[in-house]
């Protein structure tokens, strides 16, 4: 080992260091002319949370005092959810039945207004699957509107596979998970 | 925000750039086929003071990383001769001799010293036959950033054996929903250090990483719809980039970080639209009937893989940025989904819905060459690359939970590396960190 060169490498390093401390990437600062040692610098690990042992955890809050803990409430006693097949969001004869009641409650109960969930079961692409929630909740919407239901009174969110009635994994939890909710929007 | 204590770390090359010729043959992309025996020795400490829990730590993370490159086959440590024992570092004072009976042909040597909180990492690779080092690097830190020398010293390994650093010295981002709610975590590549960087408590969902920096992109219900917001991971800041009626979507970033394709329900069906950063509307890049999301883009970023029912069944599609036109690029199957990429351009990998189960796939961008690599129980999905595209990290429920896997881009080495508690899905893989 050349302590010598070293030595003076090394401290052309800390002054580079400090100078550089900012870099994001390695810097090359130093080639010794003999073509031997290379010195870099290497970037500060300033991930909130490494390197000093302790984590972010700023309170960024909800904003929409909407989480999880109250979504599944809010249910609309007189309006039923329906169930759609795999990857299908055109409305099953049993649905246009459960949906013509649901037109009736909502043309009954005229103050009422109603967000429509569209959600999946879990298998797929999350993403298709919130595109796919979507597009049932639009369906039923559409229904419920060609049903006589104003349709400014109806709102639409997908939820894709994120919110699953029943957490298991076998067809009878996917059938319950593939479906529209009725939920109180007022 | 916590300013962080900066961690000032040289490096010292020693020797010249090796050229072994025996090296240079080797086949990086395709890792696991041409193992080389190296044997890995434990790091002695410089100054005599004896610390063996932070050498077998770091033994730990050397070994895990070169036996996830496929590159190597280690020597037993149970063989090993008096060499091993003895701090020699410089070529001349390593006993090549002993190495060789043992049908080495690569060797790893180190010295460690901790002073206070600082820990210096003398580390050394060589080419047995050669006689020879091929890497040497002194890193100084802090004590806790060992396994992060570690990391950076096996991407120093491929560097010298390969031409090409590995991708260890990175983050995965994931979605765990260890707290009650789906939030955004960052974790080494062995799982170790796992983080949680969004307090949401709402539903956190699929992130990107952007590639000029220490930040990401990801989706979350926070304000009561699907909205993207961008996180700065090193100061917590945090801004909301896409919120436009309906769905804002299965966001990635443009290799050269300009812009942003994403999905957005704006005008009533889901089509994939270009924003910038800052969430301006760029450009309409699909108007068909059917459903558009899970765009990737390729390297030169003028091409878009995504996901479309348009022809009836979920397929993978690829747009032409300039032009426009589409094409499919899946044939087979009657679900496939979540395409990724690779950074080198000549791969894209997928998942397939096959007998009730997905599985990753992987495919060349015209459409030959398609090939399986994932079998036995469970759903395998949301496949995106190591930046070197030797790596893939995937979710995988085999175990029962969802949880983070990395696998070789041959399907080969697949290891679980999220740890234990929550469901963790849709990892994303840093650059070099």
């Amino acid at each position: 080992m050349k302590k010598h060169t070293l030595r003076i490498i090394l401290s052309v390093t800390l002054v580079a260091a400090v100078m550089c401390g900012c870099a994001k990437k390695p810097a090359s600062v130093v080639v010794d002319p003999s073509g031997e040692p290379v010195v870099s610098t290497m970037p500060s690990e300033d991930v909130a949370g490494y390197g000093n042992g302790s984590m972010s955890d700023q309170a960024t809050g909800d904003g929409s005092g909407y989480g999880m803990g109250t979504m599944g409430d809010g249910t609309v006693a007189g309006l039923n959810r329906i169930f759609f097949e795999f990857d299908q969001f055109t409305l099953t004869p049993e649905a246009r039945d459960i949906l013509a009641k649901n037109a009736e409650y909502m043309k009954a109960n005229t103050g009422l207004r109603v967000r429509i969930e569209g959600h999946c079961d879990e298998r797929g692409s999350d993403e298709y699957n919130l595109a796919l929630g979507e597009r049932r909740a639009s369906a039923t919407k559409n229904y419920m509107v060609s049903l006589g239901v104003d349709s400014d009174r109806l709102t639409i969110i997908s939820y894709g596979e994120e919110m699953p009635l029943d957490p298991g994994r076998s067809e009878s939890a996917w059938s319950q998970n593939r479906r529209a909710e009725f939920k109180d929007a007022r | 925000m916590k300013t962080l204590s900066r961690l000032i770390t040289a490096v010292v090359t020693l020797a010249g750039i090796w050229t072994s010729p025996a090296f240079a043959q080797i086949e990086i992309s395709a890792p696991g086929q041409q193992a080389i025996p190296l044997a890995l020795t434990r790091f002695l400490p410089l100054d005599g003071v004896v610390r063996p829990q932070l050498a077998e730590d770091l033994n730990q993370v050397l070994e895990a990383d070169l036996d996830l490159s496929g590159l190597f086959t280690l020597v037993d440590p149970e063989s090993f001769l008096g060499d091993a024992n003895r701090l020699g570092l410089s070529s001349v004072e390593v006993d090549f001799g002993q190495w060789r009976l043992l049908r080495a042909d690569a060797l790893i040597k180190g010295g460690y010293a901790v002073q206070g909180d600082q820990l210096t990492l003398e580390a050394r690779l060589y080419d047995v036959v050669g006689r020879r080092q091929l890497a040497g690097r002194r890193y100084i830190g802090k004590v806790s950033d060992l396994r992060r020398m570690g990391h950076t010293f096996s991407d120093q390994i491929l560097k010298s054996m390969t031409g090409e650093a590995g991708p260890f010295n990175t983050r995965i981002a994931y979605i765990s929903n260890r707290t009650g709610h789906k939030e955004l975590y960052l974790m080494e590549v062995d799982g170790h250090n796992p983080v949680r960087i969004t307090d949401h408590r709402s539903i956190v969902l699929n992130p990107d990483f952007s590639p000029r920096g220490k930040e990401l992109i990801f989706t979350s219900y926070k304000a009561s719809n699907p909205d993207i917001y961008r996180k700065e991971t090193y100061s917590g800041r945090e801004a909301k980039v896409s919120a436009q009626k309906g769905l804002n979507i299965a966001a990635r970033y443009r290799p050269d970080g300009q812009e942003i394709a994403l999905t957005l329900s704006r005008d009533g069906n889901s089509e994939l639209y270009l924003i910038g950063t800052g969430g301006t509307i760029h450009k309409r890049l699909t108007d068909a009937w059917g459903i558009d999301v899970d765009p990737t883009w390729n390297p030169n970023g003028d091409q878009i893989a995504f996901v479309s029912d348009r022809q009836g069944n979920p397929h993978i599609f690829i747009l032409d940025v300039v032009t426009g036109q589409v094409r499919r690029l899946t044939k087979d199957g009657k679900y496939n989904a979540t395409p990724a990429w690779n950074p080198k351009g000549d791969r894209i990998a997928f998942s397939r819905l096959e007998g009730g189960r997905f599985d990753i796939f992987t495919i060349n961008p015209d459409g030959s060459d398609e090939r399986r690599l994932t079998f036995g129980p469970g759903n395998k999905e949301h496949a995106r690359w190591s930046h070197d595209s030797r790596f893939l990290v995937y979710s995988s429920d085999e175990d029962g939970k969802r949880g983070i896997y990395i696998m070789r881009a041959d399907g080969s080495g697949s290891r679980r590396v999220s740890p234990a508690g929550g469901d963790c899905s849709h990892p994303a893989w840093s650059n070099e960190w």
